[in-house]
């Protein structure tokens, strides 16, 4: 790729207890990719995407959005951390998609979709709710604006929790195990969703300890192992020819128990 | 006038030594509260309706006045009635009272949550009444009020200080007795606060002390 | 002896302005109470070991002793750094102080019951820490702070008959100013506590009728029988 990554993750490390969580990481990002991030549980891939915004502070390492340093610089020889201010109005760059989507059950739909808009980019209301809707129409929230998290289904407040980080114009969107919360019967709306998002244009990083599902939507994939990445490439380079014994082992195992036909990518 | 940390030293000793009337008789009333809060739960349970309303009755009122009014009645009232008291007695009387009733609502509530299964149980291996309250209820519900009665053993030794308002002579009224001689009330004050303190520390720490024991046996 | 209840008629005025006396110092206390308790609370959840032992060693201060020396402490305390006040002011200020420990810890229990995720997807969005807690954390714990409100309201409203002992005229003091006048303790202290009860019982119902319409539809996390039975009860705060 010539240009420069949108988003760059140097030397991260970051420690629980003495236990490496993430173990000095670089991961580069590129406009438009869409990153299945994968690997057994506990190896770190969640903490990776909570570094990414800043919600965990990482031990070592830097994190640049659009070539902006984030959390910590380097002046010279010296390392800084950059004031609370700075990196509260750089997060919005980075959407995060939770696991357990973390909607504001005090709020309406829309609500939670605007909330943010106004309080932090200070967009009038107007604007964000014009941008609300539009995010509404995309995902089929339309019906649902003034309705409260409690009464949607689970497939529906992901949506909701998807437009809240939308709604911010970020460069890259972060889904935490986004198939994990729902019925196995809704993955396969999940996984069109992301498809559509990716489609779009929306930078993407998919962390999923479901392989078959993260291939289906990805064109790259890293495989985490104990805080380490151990495999980064293009798609169907890691899948046939992967560059680590222990790589090749975990895509194999799952490639046997995957509930997904990789060549049909669809449901098995 | 600055504060003097070598006053405030220097009057501790006669305030620890008036400090004895308070504990002695928080002990003595938590003592009266306890059985009588024992009591009165096993004749709740008997379910006599009018007895139960009358109850019910005086816990509403105890529990919606103020405990400075009570010791007020005991004091005022009474005498009035022909059951003349002294300050001591009376304030004994109104504290222990209140303790009583509050006591027995955390006994109530307890209650409530002990297994129904453990009393039938011992009924058909053919224990009496008597030895079902004795040996299965009884000993569950202290283990599981054992915190709610340390908190309420604070409560009664900070109610002894209102006594001092009735004449009884306890740490405060002393403290205000030297304050009113030295013209230093702050440094008395703060004296008799931490003897309430260090009082009250006391038996928060034996009553975890006890918990712990008690856990260790089991359920 | 006999019952005369003219001499509570007689008096009832008197009375009238000790009920509306404890009234007001009883909500003022609780304003500012619970605004000192909000400080305290957010302090106990600054980052570090000290922040919570502080507030700790604060709570454990102000309930290892009883309210009428504190009351005494800041009555006679403040003429030592210069300070005259009113005594009613005084009261006020020593009964909000001594149940600021209280609400701190209602208010600290309410938002460390919220799951953590909720202040980490408001701040996932940039929203500043403060900016979370006004906007999602505060109106969500709203709810669960009215059940040991209407607690600390009753136990403020008995607390305040303490302050009769540093003059300042709520109902106690005038009860006993009646008493004083009249020798007729019956009759006086009959009034006073039959007084002091309604407003504790009328308090009560208005507690649970504002539960129920706070509504606890979607954010319920509390026992709700516990509560109730707490609230038709007059019970004394945990320790």
């Amino acid at each position: 790729m010539t240009e420069a990554p949108i988003l760059s993750v140097s030397g991260l490390t970051k420690s629980f207890r003495g236990r490496r969580a993430v173990d000095d990481v670089y991961l580069d990002v590129y406009k438009g990719e869409v990153i299945a991030l994968i690997g057994p549980s506990g190896c770190g891939k969640s903490t990776l995407l909570r570094c990414m915004t800043w919600l965990e502070q990482p031990d070592d390492g830097f994190i640049t959005i659009e070539g902006q340093p984030f959390g910590r610089e380097r002046r010279g020889n010296v390392i800084v951390h950059q004031s609370r201010r700075t990196v509260d109005a750089l997060r919005p760059k980075v959407g995060l998609v939770f696991q357990q989507l973390n909607l504001w059950p005090h709020l309406t739909v829309l609500e939670n979709v605007v909330r943010a808009q106004t309080v932090v980019l200070r967009r009038s209301r107007h604007e964000a709710i014009a941008r609300a809707d539009g995010l509404f129409a995309t995902l089929g929230l339309s019906a649902k604006a003034d309705a409260f998290p409690y009464t949607l289904s689970g497939g529906q407040r992901q949506r909701v929790a998807i437009a809240r980080a939308l709604a911010m114009d970020p460069i890259v969107m972060l889904f935490d195990e986004p198939t994990s919360a729902l019925d196995p019967e809704l993955v396969g709306d999940v996984l069109s969703l992301l498809r559509q998002l990716a489609s779009s244009g929306v930078t993407m990083i998919v962390v999923t300890h479901e392989v078959g599902f993260a291939i289906s939507v990805a064109d790259r994939i890293a495989v985490m192992d104990h805080g380490k990445i151990i495999e980064d490439g293009p798609k169907t380079q890691v899948l046939d020819n992967p560059s680590s014994e222990r790589g090749a082992r975990y895509l194999a195992h799952f490639a046997r128990t995957t509930s997904y036909d990789i060549a049909r990518e669809e449901p098995v | 006038m600055a504060f003097q940390l070598a006053y405030l030293w220097s009057v501790l000793p006669k305030l620890v030594a008036a400090s004895l009337i308070n504990l002695q008789l928080a002990l003595l009333i938590a003592l009266i509260a306890l059985v009588a809060a024992t009591l009165l739960t096993i004749v709740r349970v008997m379910k006599i309706r009018a007895i139960n309303m009358s109850i019910n009755l005086v816990i509403s009122l105890v529990r919606g006045t103020p405990l400075l009014i009570q010791i007020f009645i005991c004091y005022y009232v009474l005498p009035s009635i022909g059951l003349d008291l002294s300050p001591i007695q009376a304030g004994v009387l109104a504290i222990s009272i209140n303790s009583t009733i509050f006591i027995a609502e955390t006994m109530r509530g307890s209650l409530q949550t002990i297994d129904p299964g453990q009393i039938e149980a011992a009924t058909a291996l053919g224990l009496a009444r008597g030895p079902i309250w004795h040996r299965v209820i009884l000993p569950q519900l202290f283990r599981q009020i054992l915190p709610m009665l340390v908190n309420e053993m604070t409560v009664i030794v900070k109610g002894t200080a209102l006594l001092s308002v009735i004449t009884v002579i306890d740490v405060l009224r002393t403290a205000q007795q030297i304050a009113s001689a030295s013209f230093r009330p702050f440094e008395t004050l703060i004296g008799a606060a931490i003897v309430f303190l260090f009082i009250n520390t006391v038996f928060i720490v034996l009553g975890s002390a006890l918990e712990h024991r008690l856990a260790g046996r089991g359920a | 002896m006999a019952f005369d209840p003219h001499l509570i008629v007689e008096y009832a005025p008197l009375l009238g302005e000790g009920l509306w006396m404890t009234l007001r110092i009883v909500v003022a206390a609780f304003i500012v109470g619970y605004a000192l308790g909000l400080i305290v609370a957010l302090v106990s959840l600054l980052p570090g070991r000290l922040p919570r032992a502080g507030v700790a060693l604060y709570g454990t201060i102000l309930r290892g002793v009883p309210f009428i020396i504190v009351l005494f402490c800041v009555y006679y305390g403040l003429p030592f750094a210069g300070i005259r006040l009113p005594a009613f002011v005084v009261g006020t200020l020593a009964l909000a102080i001594f149940n600021s420990a209280y609400y701190a810890e209602i208010i600290r229990a309410a938002i460390v019951a919220l799951p953590r995720g909720q202040f980490e997807s408001a701040r996932a969005v940039g929203m500043s820490p403060a900016q979370a807690m006004w906007h999602i954390i505060g109106p969500q714990i709203l709810r669960s702070l009215v059940p040991p409100s209407t607690n600390m309201t009753l136990t403020m409203i008995k607390e305040s008959s303490v302050l009769s002992s540093i003059t300042v005229g709520e109902l106690t003091y005038q009860g006993l100013v009646m008493q004083g006048n009249t020798y007729a303790p019956i009759e006086c202290f009959v009034a006073v506590g039959g007084i002091y009860w309604g407003v504790c019982a009328v308090v009560s119902w208005l507690s649970v009728r504002l539960e129920r319409r706070v509504g606890l539809a979607q954010a319920a996390q509390i026992n709700r029988n516990r509560l109730a039975a707490s609230f038709l009860s007059f019970e004394r705060p945990r320790s």
